[in-house]
């Protein structure tokens, strides 16, 4: 019998057998799926970690639109297959879902949506391109995620591109943002010249606050930002950044919130007795949903958001409404959750068609599908737009665009631009 | 230069100081007796947060209250995290302690998730908005109270291990284990006690945090890293130092505020961090290790 | 050629065989298997063997990966040698934070902490740094051109995985053997009683933090182009610093099989936890289980896969006498 020594690694062969072992296990549930026919879509969100919030909006976003789908007969065009969603959870990180993307393919994915974040976004556009798997991003504020790609195919070093996205680029934001604010003084006869920005410095924050000053220096209007204050997100304390807003005498506050800070700032400009003619956010979350509503009542009354926002005005985007406050508890539908639901609506329509064109599920060709998407004028979204969507050269829907909210009477409501306005835009906000 | 603002931010600071302390007192005592690594204090603090969110949500205990249910809830976790767990790996080196106490971690900030759902949450209460106005500057009435708390805590710590033959036992064994051993200290309740002491004061910090700071499941890390913050410059072992800790990261913080970029606020602690570790890493009230 | 060659060798030949084996996914998996293995080795110098405590890792890491990218994106340079230059930027942070750390004499948790602090400066700096990207980051575009580290096949990307993590288990090898290894063994076990017999704890010290930086800041390129994204938030923080540390602790700090071993059982532990758990009900369950998983496995072997596996040997083999 050899004597065993400390450094002797007996075990490589047992450990790599058993790792096969488990290798195989996890292969496993691939085999198990059902068989009906049906169009495989691997649905990816950072349902965990820092940004669970929005991500659980946009999955069951996506889960809500493709029941809906499934119930109406599926697509019809490939014999009334089923949308078979295979859920994936980024975590929040680059690392984690690069692999599930491929886990996802590797179980069958046929198309992908996702995934809110831009990192992971990112980690997942090679998997796309390289399996061919079209990618619908749902939401993700990063430009270069498209335009990479697209550039990409234009130098020749990309064949086809794979990934197209159907929200508001952070440029459209800017832009909006400065345009709306200018039409909105008009309407409610006030000129204000001071405006404060703050915001979050995390990469949303960041890139919106710098869309709205490269949109507001373009656009040179009557008004300045006189004070720029920024604060590391989740932030403990916002009393001296308040300070430092009070002491920079603002007419209009336009701050760049997550809901975890929107938390901090709303009340301590409410107790720093800040006065101003109203806040208005040049498009950021944590300033309309329900539950940040329930936490901060009256003080986020009259504060109003430049987001993508679902289009009340159409009925059929109350009851989906209706059925998500259902589904959830209570939560509004909003911004995440609209851009996912119709993203799965778009995905439909875009099987629809290429069903039409010859696509078949046994043979499933994705520069088919591609095809399609390119074509793609559709309007049965359900977030206000500023037309069909339509996909442009980078792979962005040049016609996402955004509405002037408002919470009044402890609602979000449309209040500008006026085809889509339910209720008129109060402007200065009242003294308490 | 804007003197009210100055003024204003040291206020803010001092105030806020009060917070930082009350958040750090717990792991400093948890070191101190057992030169064990709390990485999961952040998420117990978490925990504590919604426990007292739940007590005001479905009994209208207000947190100021409340905490004392917190504190104890989160003993009875400390006892048992420590009793099951960490006690197996007393003896194990230093990272294999980390890394259990990072599994507990993860274990909490994701039962917190599953439980409570990933919005941020911030417990209402009557004292959260109070202000009281000393001309143009003004004083935040619930970080104020804060104050008074973090400073009864750890006075109440302080008369504890000086007063009590268990707060004695304590100090005996975090000086010498081996010594207190062989003098017949039963040193393995002394250090479960310890830890469930140290988490009772992280769960009646989150529950009297809750009204001021919004919290979240995921947040367990950033409270942890400012905790460890506070403790190293204020010394590991120290409450005085975890108090004083406090009030010094939370003025600079705010100082760095007005008169930096205020992005680069989160800069002013980390500098600090580095500063003391390299120059007097027992910390301003610390023994030397 | 002694015995335990002839296993490393057969060991080597299946893992280079493997690709053709399995799928894509499960390429996937390895490849994230050998990279963490490969950046736990890499760290395993220092703390490992050397017993300094890094919780910053992800410093070097992101130190290496912003350098080589920076280059591609601003000179053209390709990122096989970017790394290289990733490679020297994070050796030069290594150096000052070892300078500063050991000329202070700070120690034990304490250099934890230093670490950490200067990983989080870097986040800080980068995050507020628009040449740098800030916030939003770098995006790096997805060519599949193998002269940029890009390949359209995964097999592609494993073998460069392997070969890193070839690559780290070779020096950590050589270091084991030479005089460094046995004066970091020395000062790990008692540094004052080694500096005491004449070792110079200082200048041993700053070379284990410099390789192992500069090792580290290697794999930044390969980083870059497998993720396509830099995010200061990623990339320097804190959970990448810690899932860099969790497999050679598991798998055995201070040995040279630990950090491959560690990732061999945790990368498919996250997985299966993944598979199994995430896709329905409560989001957050498959890492209440993965928790757990790793609870376990601390209980388990308290001391790390390896010296345990070694340990069972013995007592088996002992008995067959």
């Amino acid at each position: 019998m050899h004597a065993a020594t400390p450094d002797r690694p007996i075990s490589r062969r047992a450990l790599v057998a058993s790792v096969a072992a488990g290798a195989a296990a996890v292969a496993l549930p691939a085999v198990l799926r059902a068989q009906a026919p049906a169009v495989k879509i691997g649905v990816i969100h950072c349902v965990t970690g820092p940004l669970a919030e929005p991500g659980q909006a946009c999955r069951v976003g996506a889960q809500m639109a493709a029941d809906a789908i499934n119930a109406a007969g599926g697509i019809k065009s490939l014999g009334g297959a089923k949308l078979d969603l295979l859920l994936g959870d980024t975590q929040s990180k680059p690392e984690v879902a690069r692999p599930e993307a491929e886990r996802l393919a590797n179980a069958g994915a046929q198309l992908f949506m996702g995934t809110f974040s831009s990192g992971d976004t990112a980690a997942i556009v090679p998997v796309a391109q390289q399996r061919r798997i079209p990618f619908l991003v749902d939401i993700s504020a990063a430009d270069p995620i498209t335009a990479n790609v697209a550039k990409a195919v234009r130098d020749g070093q990309q064949k086809v591109q794979y990934v197209y996205r159907n929200f508001p680029t952070s440029a459209m934001f800017g832009r909006r943002a400065v345009q709306l604010m200018g039409e909105i003084f008009k309407e409610a006869g006030v000129s204000p010249k001071r405006v404060v920005l703050m915001y979050a410095n995390d990469l949303f924050g960041q890139t919106q606050a710098r869309s709205f000053q490269t949109a507001h220096k373009a656009a040179n209007p009557a008004w300045d930002i006189v004070e720029v204050i920024p604060w590391p997100e989740p932030p403990a304390d916002l009393s001296t950044e308040v300070s430092k807003l009070k002491a920079a005498k603002p007419d209009i506050i336009a701050p760049v919130t997550r809901p975890a800070s929107a938390l901090l700032l709303l009340p301590e400009i409410a107790r720093q007795r800040v006065e101003c003619m109203g806040i208005i956010g040049p498009g950021s979350p944590g300033l309309y949903e329900a539950r940040q509503i329930a936490q901060l009542k009256d003080q986020l009354e009259f504060v109003m958001d430049n987001v993508p926002w679902p289009n009340f005005k159409n009925p059929k985007t109350r009851e989906v409404a209706g059925e998500y406050q259902r589904r959830t508890n209570g939560k509004t539908f909003d911004t995440n959750s609209v851009f996912s639901y119709d993203g799965m609506l778009l995905l439909a329509d875009v099987l629809e068609r290429a069903g039409k064109a010859g696509l078949k599920l046994d043979r499933f060709d994705p520069d088919l599908v591609v095809e399609e998407i390119r074509k793609t004028r559709w309007s049965g979204n359900l977030a206000t737009s500023a037309g069909p969507v339509v996909f442009n050269e980078t792979g962005d829907n040049p016609n996402a665009s955004t509405a002037m909210i408002q919470i009044l009477g402890q609602k979000p409501v449309v209040v500008w631009p006026a085809e889509a306005a339910v209720e008129k835009v109060v402007l200065p906000r009242p003294k308490r | 230069m804007d003197l009210t603002l100055v003024a204003q931010g040291l206020l803010n600071g001092l105030l806020g100081g009060g917070v930082y302390s009350l958040m750090a007192v717990g792991l400093t005592l948890i070191f101190g007796v057992m030169r064990v690594v709390n990485v999961a204090h952040g998420d117990m603090m978490v925990w504590g947060m919604y426990l007292a969110w739940l007590l005001a949500t479905r009994l209208s205990v207000d947190p100021y209250l409340g905490f004392v249910v917190c504190a104890a809830a989160l003993f009875v976790l400390g006892w048992l995290v420590q009793r099951g767990l960490v006690d197996r790996v007393v003896e194990a080196p230093h990272e294999t302690q980390i890394l259990l106490m990072l599994g507990v971690g993860l274990v909490l900030e994701n039962l917190a998730l599953m439980v409570f759902g990933p919005d941020p949450q911030r417990v209402r209460s009557p004292l959260a908005q109070a202000t009281l106005w000393l001309g143009p500057v003004f004083v935040d009435l619930a970080r104020l109270v804060t104050f008074g708390l973090a400073l009864g805590l750890t006075l109440a710590l302080y008369l504890f291990l000086t007063r009590t033959g268990l707060g004695r036992a304590m100090r005996a064994t975090a000086d010498n284990a081996y010594g207190a051993l062989v003098v017949g200290t039963d040193v393995r309740r002394v250090y479960a006690a310890a830890f469930g002491i140290g988490a009772a004061c992280v769960g009646a910090a989150g529950a009297l945090v809750s009204p001021i700071l919004p919290f979240q499941p995921s947040g367990g890390l950033a409270a942890s890293v400012t905790s460890f913050n506070i403790v190293i410059i204020g010394g590991m072992g120290s409450f005085g130092g975890a108090f004083v800790g406090g009030l010094l990261v939370s003025v600079a913080e705010s100082l760095g505020a007005i008169f930096l970029a205020p992005a680069m606020k989160e800069l002013v602690s980390f500098s600090l961090l580095i500063a003391i570790l390299l120059f007097r890493p027992a910390g301003l009230f610390g023994r030397r290790a | 050629m002694p015995r335990r060659g002839w296993i490393v060798l057969v060991g080597l030949a299946v893992l280079i065989a493997l690709p053709a084996l399995l799928g894509s996914y499960l390429v996937t998996v390895f490849i994230l298997v050998f990279f963490y293995g490969y950046l736990g080795q890499a760290w395993n110098i220092l703390a490992g063997y050397g017993g300094q405590l890094s919780a910053g890792h992800a410093a070097f890491l992101g130190v290496g990966a912003y350098t080589a990218t920076l280059l591609a994106m601003h000179a053209g340079l390709s990122p096989w040698l970017g790394m290289f230059a990733g490679a020297g930027a994070a050796g030069l942070l290594g150096a000052l934070i070892g300078a500063l750390a050991f000329r202070f004499g700070v120690r034990g948790f304490y250099f934890v902490l230093l670490t950490v602090g200067f990983a989080e400066v870097c986040r800080i700096v980068a995050l507020n740094t628009d040449a740098v990207g800030g916030a939003l980051g770098l995006y790096i575009t997805f060519t599949g051109d193998p002269r940029q580290l890009q390949f359209r096949d995964n097999r592609a990307y494993y073998y460069v995985a392997l070969g890193l993590m070839v690559l780290a288990t070779a020096v950590t090898g050589l270091v084991e053997r030479s005089r460094l290894g046995t004066y970091l063994r020395a000062l790990r076990e008692d540094e004052d009683a080694a500096e005491a017999l004449g070792v110079d704890t200082f200048r041993v010290k700053l070379l284990a933090i410099v390789l192992s930086a500069a090792l580290t800041g290697l794999g930044g390129a390969f980083y870059a182009n497998y993720l396509f994204s830099l995010q200061p938030n990623a990339v320097f923080g804190i959970p990448l610093s810690v899932d860099i540390i969790i497999r050679p602790v598991v798998g055995g700090a201070g040995t040279i099989w630990g950090p491959l071993l560690g990732s061999l059982i945790l990368s498919p532990l996250a997985e299966l936890s993944r598979t199994y758990f995430a896709s329905g009900g409560l989001a957050g369950t498959h890492l209440v289980v993965y928790g757990f998983l790793l609870i376990a496995v601390v209980l388990l072997l308290p001391r790390g896969a390896y010296p345990e596996l070694v340990r069972l040997w013995g007592r088996m083999t002992a008995k067959g006498r």
